[in-house]
Protein backbone atom coordinates (compact mmCIF):
# COMPACT_ATOMS: atom_id res chain seq x y z
CA UNK A 1 0.00 0.00 0.00
CA UNK A 2 1.60 3.40 -0.93
CA UNK A 3 1.57 6.02 1.28
CA UNK A 4 1.64 10.04 -0.21
CA UNK A 5 4.86 11.88 0.56
CA UNK A 6 3.27 14.30 2.87
CA UNK A 7 2.38 11.31 5.54
CA UNK A 8 5.55 9.81 4.83
CA UNK A 9 7.42 13.12 5.80
CA UNK A 10 5.04 13.49 8.93
CA UNK A 11 5.73 10.16 9.79
CA UNK A 12 9.80 10.75 9.39
CA UNK A 13 9.33 13.96 11.61
CA UNK A 14 7.05 11.95 14.55
CA UNK A 15 9.92 9.71 14.60
CA UNK A 16 12.82 12.48 15.22
CA UNK A 17 10.57 14.07 17.52
CA UNK A 18 10.23 10.74 19.30
CA UNK A 19 13.57 10.37 19.38
CA UNK A 20 14.68 13.60 20.86
CA UNK A 21 11.84 13.85 23.57
CA UNK A 22 12.81 10.94 24.75
CA UNK A 23 16.53 11.72 24.91
CA UNK A 24 16.14 14.71 26.60
CA UNK A 25 14.15 13.16 29.41
CA UNK A 26 17.06 10.62 29.66
CA UNK A 27 20.17 12.38 28.12
CA UNK A 28 21.65 8.68 27.73
CA UNK A 29 23.23 8.91 24.11
CA UNK A 30 23.90 12.32 24.79
CA UNK A 31 25.57 12.12 28.25
CA UNK A 32 27.67 8.59 26.80
CA UNK A 33 29.08 10.41 23.38
CA UNK A 34 29.62 13.82 25.41
CA UNK A 35 32.17 12.16 28.08
CA UNK A 36 33.70 9.62 25.91
CA UNK A 37 33.99 12.53 23.12
CA UNK A 38 35.61 15.04 25.84
CA UNK A 39 37.36 12.56 27.86
CA UNK A 40 39.37 11.19 24.48
CA UNK A 41 40.46 14.33 23.14
CA UNK A 42 41.89 15.80 26.57
CA UNK A 43 43.95 12.41 27.28
CA UNK A 44 44.87 13.07 23.51
CA UNK A 45 45.88 16.32 23.83
CA UNK A 46 47.73 15.86 26.99
CA UNK A 47 49.91 12.88 25.28
CA UNK A 48 50.15 14.78 21.61
CA UNK A 49 49.39 17.92 21.38
CA UNK A 50 50.71 21.44 23.06
CA UNK A 51 49.40 20.04 26.94
CA UNK A 52 52.24 17.31 26.43
CA UNK A 53 56.17 17.41 25.45
CA UNK A 54 55.56 16.09 21.68
CA UNK A 55 54.88 18.06 18.75
CA UNK A 56 55.87 15.38 16.57
CA UNK A 57 52.93 14.03 16.18
CA UNK A 58 51.06 16.70 14.75
CA UNK A 59 50.22 15.13 10.75
CA UNK A 60 48.62 11.98 13.15
CA UNK A 61 46.16 14.62 15.17
CA UNK A 62 43.47 14.84 12.06
CA UNK A 63 43.47 10.63 12.27
CA UNK A 64 43.07 11.07 15.72
CA UNK A 65 39.70 13.09 15.01
CA UNK A 66 37.85 10.52 13.60
CA UNK A 67 38.72 7.87 15.50
CA UNK A 68 37.42 9.98 18.75
CA UNK A 69 34.42 10.84 16.50
CA UNK A 70 34.09 7.15 15.18
CA UNK A 71 34.19 5.40 18.54
CA UNK A 72 31.54 8.06 20.51
CA UNK A 73 29.29 7.33 17.52
CA UNK A 74 29.80 3.55 17.89
CA UNK A 75 29.11 4.21 21.85
CA UNK A 76 26.32 5.88 21.60
CA UNK A 77 24.27 5.67 17.82
CA UNK A 78 23.20 1.96 17.96
CA UNK A 79 21.09 2.45 20.86
CA UNK A 80 18.89 4.15 18.61
CA UNK A 81 17.35 0.57 17.82
CA UNK A 82 18.76 -1.28 20.49
CA UNK A 83 16.45 0.71 23.51
CA UNK A 84 13.77 -0.27 21.07
CA UNK A 85 14.32 -4.30 21.47
CA UNK A 86 15.11 -3.44 25.47
CA UNK A 87 11.93 -1.93 25.54
CA UNK A 88 10.03 -4.39 23.55
CA UNK A 89 8.70 -1.58 21.59
CA UNK A 90 9.95 -2.48 18.55
CA UNK A 91 6.47 -4.77 17.51
CA UNK A 92 5.06 -1.09 17.66
CA UNK A 93 6.82 0.60 15.69
CA UNK A 94 6.76 -2.27 13.45
CA UNK A 95 3.26 -2.85 13.38
CA UNK A 96 2.59 1.31 13.07
CA UNK A 97 5.16 2.73 10.91
CA UNK A 98 6.82 2.39 6.97
CA UNK A 99 9.89 1.04 7.30
CA UNK A 100 11.22 3.82 5.30
CA UNK A 101 10.32 6.92 7.57
CA UNK A 102 11.69 4.53 10.38
CA UNK A 103 15.45 4.67 8.50
CA UNK A 104 15.08 8.44 7.87
CA UNK A 105 13.57 9.59 11.07
CA UNK A 106 16.01 7.43 13.06
CA UNK A 107 18.87 8.15 10.50
CA UNK A 108 18.17 12.38 11.01
CA UNK A 109 18.28 12.03 15.12
CA UNK A 110 21.90 10.06 14.79
CA UNK A 111 22.99 13.04 12.02
CA UNK A 112 21.48 15.69 14.14
CA UNK A 113 23.20 13.85 17.30
CA UNK A 114 26.72 13.14 15.19
CA UNK A 115 26.72 17.03 14.30
CA UNK A 116 26.45 18.32 17.95
CA UNK A 117 29.13 15.73 18.54
CA UNK A 118 31.03 17.62 15.91
CA UNK A 119 29.98 21.21 17.27
CA UNK A 120 31.54 20.02 20.56
CA UNK A 121 34.57 18.12 19.30
CA UNK A 122 36.00 20.11 16.35
CA UNK A 123 36.08 23.61 17.98
CA UNK A 124 37.85 21.85 21.47
CA UNK A 125 39.82 20.02 19.72
CA UNK A 126 41.26 23.15 17.62
CA UNK A 127 41.79 25.04 20.68
CA UNK A 128 43.65 21.91 23.02
CA UNK A 129 45.98 20.84 19.97
CA UNK A 130 46.48 24.40 19.07
CA UNK A 131 46.03 23.22 15.46
CA UNK A 132 45.49 25.77 12.69
CA UNK A 133 43.10 24.79 9.50
CA UNK A 134 44.67 26.39 6.34
CA UNK A 135 41.25 25.51 4.92
CA UNK A 136 38.28 25.85 6.97
CA UNK A 137 35.66 25.35 4.24
CA UNK A 138 37.07 21.82 3.63
CA UNK A 139 37.41 21.42 7.20
CA UNK A 140 33.67 21.68 8.14
CA UNK A 141 32.75 20.19 4.34
CA UNK A 142 34.67 16.81 5.59
CA UNK A 143 32.70 16.87 8.96
CA UNK A 144 29.28 17.69 7.49
CA UNK A 145 30.21 14.83 4.68
CA UNK A 146 32.03 12.05 7.53
CA UNK A 147 28.97 12.52 10.06
CA UNK A 148 26.66 12.19 7.18
CA UNK A 149 28.00 9.03 6.30
CA UNK A 150 28.95 7.69 9.61
CA UNK A 151 25.14 8.53 11.09
CA UNK A 152 23.47 6.60 7.51
CA UNK A 153 26.06 3.69 8.21
CA UNK A 154 25.37 3.38 11.43
CA UNK A 155 21.89 3.62 11.68
CA UNK A 156 21.83 0.78 8.99
CA UNK A 157 24.05 -1.17 11.20
CA UNK A 158 22.30 -0.24 14.19
CA UNK A 159 19.12 -1.74 12.99
CA UNK A 160 21.28 -5.23 11.90
CA UNK A 161 22.44 -5.85 15.78
CA UNK A 162 19.82 -4.73 17.28
CA UNK A 163 17.83 -8.31 17.54
CA UNK A 164 21.38 -9.84 18.11
CA UNK A 165 22.77 -11.21 21.42
CA UNK A 166 26.74 -9.62 21.66
CA UNK A 167 25.03 -6.09 19.76
CA UNK A 168 28.61 -4.71 20.89
CA UNK A 169 30.67 -6.69 18.84
CA UNK A 170 28.65 -7.29 16.37
CA UNK A 171 28.38 -4.12 15.79
CA UNK A 172 31.93 -3.40 15.48
CA UNK A 173 32.85 -6.27 13.24
CA UNK A 174 29.52 -5.20 10.95
CA UNK A 175 30.57 -1.25 10.90
CA UNK A 176 34.62 -2.10 9.71
CA UNK A 177 33.67 -2.80 6.59
CA UNK A 178 30.99 -0.20 6.16
CA UNK A 179 32.62 2.59 8.06
CA UNK A 180 36.09 1.76 6.88
CA UNK A 181 35.79 3.33 3.04
CA UNK A 182 34.54 6.40 4.84
CA UNK A 183 36.63 7.57 7.38
CA UNK A 184 39.76 7.08 5.13
CA UNK A 185 38.18 9.74 3.14
CA UNK A 186 37.43 12.23 5.83
CA UNK A 187 40.34 11.59 7.13
CA UNK A 188 42.39 12.31 3.68
CA UNK A 189 40.34 15.13 3.71
CA UNK A 190 40.76 16.60 7.30
CA UNK A 191 44.80 16.19 6.94
CA UNK A 192 44.48 18.38 3.18
CA UNK A 193 42.25 20.55 4.81
CA UNK A 194 44.99 21.18 7.79
CA UNK A 195 47.61 21.42 5.59
CA UNK A 196 46.23 23.40 2.92
CA UNK A 197 45.97 20.96 0.19
CA UNK A 198 43.22 18.77 -0.01
CA UNK A 199 42.95 16.10 -2.82
CA UNK A 200 40.83 16.87 -5.99
CA UNK A 201 37.64 14.82 -5.62
CA UNK A 202 37.69 13.85 -2.32
CA UNK A 203 34.32 16.12 -1.16
CA UNK A 204 32.96 14.41 -3.98
CA UNK A 205 33.39 10.84 -3.41
CA UNK A 206 32.59 11.29 0.01
CA UNK A 207 29.35 12.85 -1.18
CA UNK A 208 29.01 9.74 -3.05
CA UNK A 209 29.48 7.44 -0.56
CA UNK A 210 27.14 8.81 2.01
CA UNK A 211 24.59 8.96 -0.82
CA UNK A 212 25.28 5.06 -1.71
CA UNK A 213 24.99 4.64 2.17
CA UNK A 214 22.08 6.14 2.41
CA UNK A 215 20.20 4.39 -0.59
CA UNK A 216 21.49 0.98 0.60
CA UNK A 217 20.15 1.91 3.85
CA UNK A 218 16.89 2.35 2.29
CA UNK A 219 16.69 -0.38 0.19
CA UNK A 220 18.17 -3.33 2.93
CA UNK A 221 16.17 -1.52 5.73
CA UNK A 222 12.50 -3.00 5.18
CA UNK A 223 14.45 -6.42 4.92
CA UNK A 224 17.03 -6.22 7.82
CA UNK A 225 13.41 -4.56 9.66
CA UNK A 226 10.64 -6.96 9.18
CA UNK A 227 10.66 -10.51 9.16
CA UNK B 1 -22.21 -13.27 7.64
CA UNK B 2 -24.17 -10.03 8.38
CA UNK B 3 -24.46 -8.13 4.71
CA UNK B 4 -23.93 -4.95 6.80
CA UNK B 5 -21.43 -5.64 7.96
CA UNK B 6 -18.06 -4.68 5.93
CA UNK B 7 -15.72 -7.29 4.17
CA UNK B 8 -13.15 -8.23 6.35
CA UNK B 9 -11.94 -11.65 6.94
CA UNK B 10 -8.75 -13.42 8.23
CA UNK B 11 -8.32 -16.67 6.97
CA UNK B 12 -5.22 -19.01 7.63
CA UNK B 13 -4.11 -22.75 6.48
CA UNK B 14 -1.73 -25.26 7.82
CA UNK B 15 0.20 -22.72 8.99
CA UNK B 16 3.56 -23.80 10.56
CA UNK B 17 6.25 -22.41 12.63
CA UNK B 18 9.16 -23.79 14.63
CA UNK B 19 12.38 -22.23 16.66
CA UNK B 20 15.26 -24.29 15.48
CA UNK B 21 13.85 -28.15 15.82
CA UNK B 22 11.50 -27.00 17.67
CA UNK B 23 7.66 -27.33 15.95
CA UNK B 24 5.74 -25.12 17.78
CA UNK B 25 2.82 -24.43 15.85
CA UNK B 26 1.87 -26.95 13.33
CA UNK B 27 -0.54 -26.64 9.95
CA UNK B 28 -2.97 -24.49 12.16
CA UNK B 29 -6.22 -23.77 10.30
CA UNK B 30 -8.61 -21.55 10.95
CA UNK B 31 -10.76 -18.20 9.61
CA UNK B 32 -12.94 -15.46 11.22
CA UNK B 33 -14.62 -12.73 9.20
CA UNK B 34 -15.89 -9.25 10.38
CA UNK B 35 -18.04 -9.27 13.81
CA UNK B 36 -17.09 -12.30 14.83
CA UNK B 37 -13.87 -14.20 17.32
CA UNK B 38 -11.90 -16.83 16.61
CA UNK B 39 -10.59 -18.10 19.98
CA UNK B 40 -7.59 -19.83 20.06
CA UNK B 41 -6.93 -22.37 23.15
CA UNK B 42 -3.88 -24.49 24.51
CA UNK B 43 -1.66 -25.55 26.52
CA UNK B 44 1.40 -23.52 27.60
CA UNK B 45 3.90 -23.55 25.04
CA UNK B 46 1.38 -25.00 22.76
CA UNK B 47 1.79 -22.16 20.10
CA UNK B 48 -0.96 -19.51 20.79
CA UNK B 49 1.28 -16.49 21.35
CA UNK B 50 3.55 -17.72 18.09
CA UNK B 51 0.49 -17.76 15.53
CA UNK B 52 -0.58 -14.57 16.48
CA UNK B 53 2.66 -13.39 15.79
CA UNK B 54 2.47 -14.83 12.51
CA UNK B 55 -0.80 -13.41 11.81
CA UNK B 56 0.20 -10.35 12.80
CA UNK B 57 3.30 -10.06 10.26
CA UNK B 58 5.47 -10.11 13.11
CA UNK B 59 7.26 -13.48 12.37
CA UNK B 60 7.07 -15.11 9.20
CA UNK B 61 5.49 -18.58 8.72
CA UNK B 62 7.81 -21.77 7.61
CA UNK B 63 4.58 -22.97 5.77
CA UNK B 64 1.35 -22.50 5.01
CA UNK B 65 -0.65 -19.44 4.09
CA UNK B 66 -2.47 -15.98 5.78
CA UNK B 67 -4.87 -14.25 3.58
CA UNK B 68 -6.75 -10.68 5.23
CA UNK B 69 -8.97 -9.50 3.41
CA UNK B 70 -10.11 -5.76 4.43
CA UNK B 71 -13.38 -4.12 2.35
CA UNK B 72 -12.86 -6.67 0.18
CA UNK B 73 -9.52 -5.71 -0.88
CA UNK B 74 -6.70 -8.46 -0.22
CA UNK B 75 -3.56 -7.16 1.82
CA UNK B 76 0.29 -7.83 0.94
CA UNK B 77 1.96 -8.49 4.59
CA UNK B 78 2.99 -4.71 5.08
CA UNK B 79 -0.78 -3.44 4.61
CA UNK B 80 -1.81 -6.34 6.90
CA UNK B 81 0.85 -5.06 10.00
CA UNK B 82 -0.43 -1.63 9.53
CA UNK B 83 -4.14 -2.54 9.40
CA UNK B 84 -4.21 -4.76 12.75
CA UNK B 85 -4.74 -4.10 16.07
CA UNK B 86 -2.71 -5.81 18.62
CA UNK B 87 -2.52 -6.57 22.70
CA UNK B 88 0.21 -8.43 23.84
CA UNK B 89 2.19 -8.69 27.00
CA UNK B 90 5.71 -8.75 25.30
CA UNK B 91 3.93 -5.23 23.27
CA UNK B 92 6.12 -2.49 24.84
CA UNK B 93 5.25 1.09 24.90
CA UNK B 94 7.77 4.01 25.26
CA UNK B 95 8.51 4.34 29.40
CA UNK B 96 9.88 7.91 28.75
CA UNK B 97 7.09 9.35 27.13
CA UNK B 98 3.50 10.01 28.38
CA UNK B 99 0.37 8.16 27.63
CA UNK B 100 -0.65 10.98 25.53
CA UNK B 101 2.55 11.30 23.71
CA UNK B 102 2.63 7.46 23.19
CA UNK B 103 -0.69 7.39 21.65
CA UNK B 104 0.17 11.05 19.80
CA UNK B 105 3.44 9.68 18.64
CA UNK B 106 1.81 6.46 17.12
CA UNK B 107 -1.36 8.53 15.73
CA UNK B 108 1.13 10.58 13.80
CA UNK B 109 2.70 7.48 12.36
CA UNK B 110 -0.82 6.82 10.99
CA UNK B 111 -2.03 9.98 9.93
CA UNK B 112 -4.47 10.42 12.85
CA UNK B 113 -6.26 13.22 14.81
CA UNK B 114 -4.45 13.83 18.13
CA UNK B 115 -8.17 14.06 19.54
CA UNK B 116 -8.53 10.06 19.23
CA UNK B 117 -5.80 9.36 21.37
CA UNK B 118 -6.99 11.50 23.83
CA UNK B 119 -10.61 10.36 24.19
CA UNK B 120 -9.51 6.51 23.71
CA UNK B 121 -7.54 8.03 27.28
CA UNK B 122 -10.83 9.29 28.66
CA UNK B 123 -12.60 6.17 27.67
CA UNK B 124 -10.41 3.70 29.50
CA UNK B 125 -9.57 5.83 32.90
CA UNK B 126 -5.97 6.62 31.91
CA UNK B 127 -4.32 10.00 32.59
CA UNK B 128 -2.80 10.90 29.91
CA UNK B 129 0.00 13.27 31.50
CA UNK B 130 1.56 10.12 34.11
CA UNK B 131 4.95 8.65 31.84
CA UNK B 132 3.70 5.17 30.64
CA UNK B 133 7.03 3.85 32.72
CA UNK B 134 4.94 4.96 35.55
CA UNK B 135 2.03 3.12 35.00
CA UNK B 136 0.85 0.05 37.09
CA UNK B 137 0.81 -3.62 35.05
CA UNK B 138 -3.26 -3.02 34.52
CA UNK B 139 -3.04 0.55 33.86
CA UNK B 140 -0.48 -0.24 31.11
CA UNK B 141 -2.40 -3.15 29.55
CA UNK B 142 -5.26 -0.39 29.21
CA UNK B 143 -2.56 1.55 27.67
CA UNK B 144 -1.88 -0.98 25.36
CA UNK B 145 -5.82 -1.46 24.35
CA UNK B 146 -5.75 2.12 23.49
CA UNK B 147 -2.70 1.25 21.36
CA UNK B 148 -4.36 -0.90 19.51
CA UNK B 149 -7.74 0.42 19.06
CA UNK B 150 -6.20 3.97 18.27
CA UNK B 151 -6.45 3.58 14.74
CA UNK B 152 -9.71 1.70 14.74
CA UNK B 153 -8.70 -1.38 12.99
CA UNK B 154 -10.41 -3.92 10.90
CA UNK B 155 -8.47 -6.93 12.56
CA UNK B 156 -7.71 -7.16 16.28
CA UNK B 157 -5.28 -9.92 17.84
CA UNK B 158 -5.54 -10.49 21.16
CA UNK B 159 -2.61 -12.26 23.47
CA UNK B 160 -3.93 -12.72 27.14
CA UNK B 161 -5.60 -9.27 26.37
CA UNK B 162 -7.52 -9.55 30.15
CA UNK B 163 -4.34 -9.69 31.97
CA UNK B 164 -3.73 -7.51 35.20
CA UNK B 165 -7.00 -5.99 35.15
CA UNK B 166 -8.75 -5.34 37.75
CA UNK B 167 -12.84 -5.81 37.47
CA UNK B 168 -13.53 -2.01 36.19
CA UNK B 169 -10.60 -2.34 34.06
CA UNK B 170 -12.12 -5.53 32.40
CA UNK B 171 -15.50 -4.05 32.36
CA UNK B 172 -14.47 -0.49 30.60
CA UNK B 173 -12.22 -2.68 27.67
CA UNK B 174 -14.90 -5.44 27.16
CA UNK B 175 -17.29 -2.15 27.11
CA UNK B 176 -15.11 -0.45 24.10
CA UNK B 177 -14.80 -4.27 22.60
CA UNK B 178 -17.93 -5.11 21.64
CA UNK B 179 -18.33 -1.54 20.45
CA UNK B 180 -16.01 -2.08 17.72
CA UNK B 181 -17.05 -5.76 17.05
CA UNK B 182 -20.71 -4.77 16.58
CA UNK B 183 -18.98 -1.97 13.97
CA UNK B 184 -16.93 -5.16 12.18
CA UNK B 185 -14.17 -6.15 13.95
CA UNK B 186 -12.67 -9.37 13.50
CA UNK B 187 -10.71 -10.65 16.11
CA UNK B 188 -8.29 -13.69 17.07
CA UNK B 189 -7.54 -14.04 20.79
CA UNK B 190 -5.62 -16.33 23.11
CA UNK B 191 -6.71 -17.83 26.59
CA UNK B 192 -7.22 -15.72 29.34
CA UNK B 193 -10.39 -14.05 26.87
CA UNK B 194 -12.55 -17.11 27.44
CA UNK B 195 -15.46 -14.44 28.51
CA UNK B 196 -15.51 -12.09 24.85
CA UNK B 197 -18.70 -12.31 23.47
CA UNK B 198 -19.28 -13.40 19.68
CA UNK B 199 -16.78 -16.23 19.71
CA UNK B 200 -18.16 -17.71 16.48
CA UNK B 201 -15.30 -20.63 16.37
CA UNK B 202 -12.64 -21.88 18.17
CA UNK B 203 -9.23 -23.68 17.68
CA UNK B 204 -7.16 -25.76 20.10
CA UNK B 205 -3.63 -25.97 19.52
CA UNK B 206 -1.30 -29.07 20.63
CA UNK B 207 -3.45 -32.09 19.96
Amino acid sequence: MSRPVSSWVAETLAILLKEWRGELRTRYALNTVALFAVTTLVVVSINLGPLGVSRAALPVLPVVLWLILLFAASAGLPRSFVHEEEIHTAAALRLAATPSALYCGKMLYNLSLIYLLELLVAPLYLMLLELAVAEPVTFVAALAAGGFGLAAGSTLIAAMVAQARIKATLFAVLAFPVLLPLLVFAVQLTLGAVAGDPKNGLVELLILYDGTLLVAGLMLFPVIWNP
Amino acid sequence: MDPTLPQTSLAFDRLTRGYGRLMVVREASGAVAAGQVLLITGTNGSGKSTLLRCLAGLMAPQAGTIACTVAGRRLDVAARRRAIGYVAPDLGLYPELTCIENLTFFGRLRGLPPARGAALLDRLGLPPKRLAGALSSGMLQRLRWAWALLHRPPILLLDEPLQNLDAPGRRDVLELFEQHLERGLAVVASPDSLELPRVASRLELGR
